[in-house]
C-alpha cells in the first residue's frame, strides 16, 4: 500500500515538474517593452526618506523648479516643513513664494488648469502620487533621459517618455545631452567578448547612448544625478508622507505578534499535555 | 456582590440561551482531536472579518462617496488623518488576506472532502460567502474612484450588457446613470459598507451554526461520532475550549505577523494588492494601456478573455463558480478524505489546482496568443476537474478509511 503511494507521488511530481516548465516558457514569452521605453532598463532608484538634507534639497529643486506648473494638491505647506525638519520660519521665508499661502493650505499650484493646458497642449500633471503611479526607478530615469531633438516642439525628446510635452527645465543646470554612438564590443555566443584573429576585441558601431556636451551645464554628471536623487526621494516622500513612519512601525508590529506567537505557543503545548494523557 | 451578578445572570440565562449557546458554539462543543494546519484557515478568515469590520466603520467616518471628492478623501485619509494610513492598509491588506485565507480553506475543503454528506449545506453556505465576497471586494474597489476602479468596474458592468434583451437596461440600472458616475459610486459604497456585510455576517452565522450541528471534519475522513464514551462525547475529539481555541491562537499568531509584514512594507503588494494605476484619479478619456483585476479575481477573468464571446465569456465566468455549488453531488467516492481516494482524485485536484494558479497568472498580464491558448487549456482543466469528477471518483480504487482517528 505504501509502496502504492509513494510511486504515484513520484509520478506527481514529474507532473509538476512538467507544468512548472511550461510556466516558466510562458514567462520568458512574457518578455515585453518595460516602462522606461526607449532607455530599456530603468535605473534602479533606493529611496532614503531618514536622510533629511536629501528631502530638503529634494523640496528646494522642486518648489524652485517643478511646483511653477506642477502642483501638490494632495500635500499641505505646514506638512512637508515639519516632516523634512524645515523650521517654519525658514520654510515659508525661502520656499514659499506666495506670502498669503498658510501652513494648513494645500499645494495646489499657482497655474490654472485651463490656461496650462491652451500653453503646454496638456495642462501639467499634479505630481503629488507621481512616485506611485509611476514608480521612483522611472521618475529618477526620465529626469535624466532627455536628449536634443530638434525635430521637437521644445528641441528636446526623452528616452523614457518619447514625445513628452515637457521641456528639460533643468537643462542649464544638466547642459546638453545627445544622443551619440559609439563602438561597443561584440559579444560573442558565449557571454564574453569576441576577438580577433589577433586578439584584438571586435567592436561595432551602437547609437542611442546619453552623452552630455562637456561643460555645457552648470552641474557636472555626478552633482546632477545626485540632484535628481534628491529630488525623486523628495517625490517618494510626497506620495505616502507616512512612508518612513510605516516602515519604522513595522518592526516594532512584528516584534509583538512574534512575542504573541510564542506565548500561545507555550501556552498551547502546555494544554497539549493533557489530552495525551 | 458576585452573588448579584450570579442572580442577574441567572435570570438572564432562564429567558435567554446564554450559557447553551455559548457552550454549544464556542466553548465546550467537540472538535476532532487530530487535525492539520489545513484546519486553521477558517478561523483565520473569521480574524480577517472582524478586521475588515472594525477597519471599515472607521474609514466610513474620513470617506466621501461622491464624484468630486471620493479620491481626494482617500488621499485625506492616508495624509491628514491621525493613523488613518493604518486604517486603510489594514483595509486593503486584509482585503487579499481574506481571499488568501478563503482559497485555501476552500482548498482544505477539496482535499478532504468536507462538502460530502452531512456537510452539503456547510459547502454551500461557504460558497454563497465566496460569491457575497466577490462581490464585495469588487464594489470597494471602486469607492478610491482610481483608474482602476473607474475602468475595471467599466469592464465589469459591461459584462451584464452582454446579456440578451435586458442586458443594456440591466447595466443602465447598475450603474445608474449613462456612464460610471458620483451615483455609481455612492450606491456602490451604500452596498459595500451595509447590504452585503449584513448578508455575509448572516451567512457566516448559518454557516457556523450548520457545521456545528453536523460537526466539524478531520483530515482521515475519519466519522468521529461512530464512538462516542458514556456522555455521549465522541472519544477522538476534544472541547474547542481551551484546547481548539489555543492552535489557532498559534496560528493567528503567524498569520497577523504576515499581516504586519504586508501592511507595513509591501502595502501594494508589488502591484497585485493596490494596483499602481489606482494612484490615479478616475478619468472617462483615458483608458489605462492594460486594465487588469485584483490577483483575487484574476483566474476568472483569464477565464473570461479566454472565451472570444462576451455572451460566452460571461457564461463560462459564472459557471466557475456556480459548478462549486454542486460538488457535493458530483463526488461520488465512497472516502472523504484524498488521503484514501485514488490516483484519478489526486491527479485531478493536482490539475486543478495548478490550472487555478495558471489562470491567476494569465489574468494579471496582457493577451498574447501563447497565453491565450494556455487560458484555454486551464479553463478546460478548470471544468473537467467538475464535471469528469462523477467519473474518477466513482471507478477509483480507494484505500480503507481507519475507524478511530
Amino acid at each position: 500500500m505504501i509502496k502504492k503511494q509513494s510511486n504515484s507521488n513520484i509520478k506527481l511530481s514529474k507532473f509538476f515538474v512538467a507544468i512548472s516548465l511550461l510556466i516558466s516558457i510562458n514567462g520568458i514569452d512574457a518578455a515585453e517593452g518595460g516602462p522606461c521605453k526607449d532607455y530599456g532598463e530603468c535605473d534602479e532608484f533606493k529611496y532614503s526618506l531618514n536622510d533629511m538634507a536629501s528631502l530638503q534639497r529634494g523640496a528646494s529643486t522642486f518648489l524652485n523648479y517643478c511646483y511653477g506648473c506642477h502642483s501638490l494638491q494632495y500635500s499641505r505647506w505646514g506638512r512637508v516643513s515639519k516632516d523634512l525638519q524645515i523650521p517654519e520660519e525658514i520654510f515659508f521665508d525661502n520656499l514659499v513664494f506666495d506670502k498669503s499661502i498658510k501652513p494648513g493650505d494645500l499645494m495646489i499650484g499657482s497655474m490654472s488648469k485651463e490656461q496650462s493646458a491652451q500653453w503646454f497642449g496638456v495642462a501639467p500633471p499634479d505630481l503629488t502620487l507621481v512616485s506611485r503611479v509611476r514608480g521612483d526607478d522611472w521618475i529618477y530615469s526620465y529626469l535624466r533621459a532627455y536628449y536634443e531633438d530638434s525635430s521637437k516642439q521644445y528641441g528636446v525628446n526623452n528616452l523614457v517618455y518619447p514625445g513628452t510635452a515637457m521641456p528639460n527645465v533643468l537643462m542649464a543646470l544638466q547642459g546638453n545631452q545627445k544622443l551619440v554612438c559609439k563602438d561597443v564590443p561584440v559579444i560573442a555566443k558565449n557571454g564574453g567578448e569576441k576577438r580577433d584573429d589577433f586578439g584584438n576585441t571586435i567592436t561595432k558601431e551602437k547609437c542611442g547612448y546619453l552623452k552630455v556636451d562637456e561643460g555645457s551645464g552648470e552641474l557636472n554628471k555626478e552633482e546632477f544625478d545626485s540632484l535628481i536623487y534628491d529630488l525623486t526621494n523628495f517625490l517618494v516622500y510626497v506620495g505616502e508622507p507616512a512612508k518612513a513612519e510605516r516602515e519604522r512601525m513595522g518592526w516594532y508590529v512584528i516584534f509583538y505578534f512574534l512575542i504573541f506567537t510564542a506565548l500561545s505557543a507555550l501556552l498551547y503545548r502546555e494544554y497539549h499535555k493533557d489530552y495525551h494523557k | 456582590m458576585s452573588e448579584m451578578v450570579g442572580k442577574l445572570f441567572g435570570w438572564v440565562n432562564s429567558r435567554l440561551p446564554v450559557s447553551n449557546t455559548f457552550e454549544r458554539h464556542l466553548s465546550k462543543h467537540p472538535v476532532p482531536s487530530k487535525v492539520n494546519f489545513w484546519y486553521l484557515f477558517g478561523a483565520l478568515a473569521s480574524v480577517v472579518l472582524i478586521i475588515q469590520i472594525v477597519s471599515g466603520i472607521w474609514l466610513i467616518m474620513p470617506y466621501s462617496n461622491t464624484e468630486e471628492e471620493a479620491f481626494a478623501s482617500i488621499e485625506y485619509i492616508m495624509r491628514d488623518v491621525d493613523y488613518g494610513w493604518v486604517i486603510r492598509y489594514m483595509h486593503t491588506t486584509g482585503a487579499s488576506m481574506f481571499f488568501a485565507v478563503v482559497y485555501l480553506h476552500m482548498f482544505r475543503g477539496l482535499l478532504y472532502g468536507s462538502y460530502q454528506k452531512p456537510k452539503e449545506l456547510v459547502w454551500i453556505f461557504g460558497c454563497t460567502i465566496y460569491l457575497a465576497m466577490m462581490a464585495e471586494g469588487f464594489l470597494g474597489y471602486v469607492l478610491p474612484y482610481g483608474q482602476m476602479s473607474y475602468w475595471g468596474a467599466q469592464v465589469i458592468i459591461s459584462l451584464f450588457g452582454a446579456i440578451p434583451y435586458i442586458g443594456e437596461s440591466l447595466e443602465l440600472w447598475i450603474r445608474g446613470d449613462y456612464y460610471i458616475s458620483g451615483i455609481t459610486v455612492s450606491r456602490f459604497f451604500a452596498l459595500h459598507v451595509v447590504a452585503l456585510p449584513l448578508v455575509l455576517i448572516a451567512l457566516v452565522f448559518l454557516h457556523l451554526v450548520a457545521l456545528h450541528e453536523v460537526g466539524a471534519g478531520n483530515p482521515e475522513g475519519v466519522d468521529i461520532e461512530e464512538h462516542l464514551d458514556d456522555d455521549g462525547v465522541p472519544l477522538d475529539s476534544v472541547p474547542f475550549f481551551p484546547y481548539k481555541v489555543l492552535n489557532a491562537l498559534v496560528g493567528i499568531g503567524v498569520f497577523m505577523t504576515v499581516f504586519a509584514i504586508i501592511m507595513f512594507f509591501f502595502p501594494e503588494g508589488g502591484g497585485y494588492f493596490i494596483e499602481m494605476a489606482n494612484f490615479e484619479e478616475a478619468n472617462p478619456l483615458v483608458t489605462p494601456e492594460h486594465i487588469a483585476p485584483v490577483w483575487y479575481y484574476s483566474p476568472y477573468y483569464a477565464m473570461l478573455r479566454a472565451v472570444p464571446d462576451k455572451l460566452g465569456g460571461l457564461i463560462v465566468m459564472g459557471s466557475a463558480v456556480a459548478i462549486l455549488f454542486v460538488v457535493p453531488w458530483l463526488d461520488k467516492s465512497k472516502v472523504a478524505s484524498i488521503r484514501y481516494k485514488g490516483i484519478y482524485s489526486k491527479v485531478a485536484l493536482a490539475l486543478f489546482g495548478i490550472s487555478f494558479i495558471t489562470l491567476g497568472y494569465l489574468g494579471t498580464v496582457s493577451v498574447t496568443e501563447v497565453r491565450k491558448t494556455m487560458s484555454v487549456i486551464c479553463t478546460v482543466i478548470y471544468f473537467a476537474f467538475f464535471l469528469l469528477m462523477p467519473v474518477y471518483t466513482k471507478y477509483e480504487k480507494t484505500l480503507e478509511v481507519p475507524e478511530r482517528l
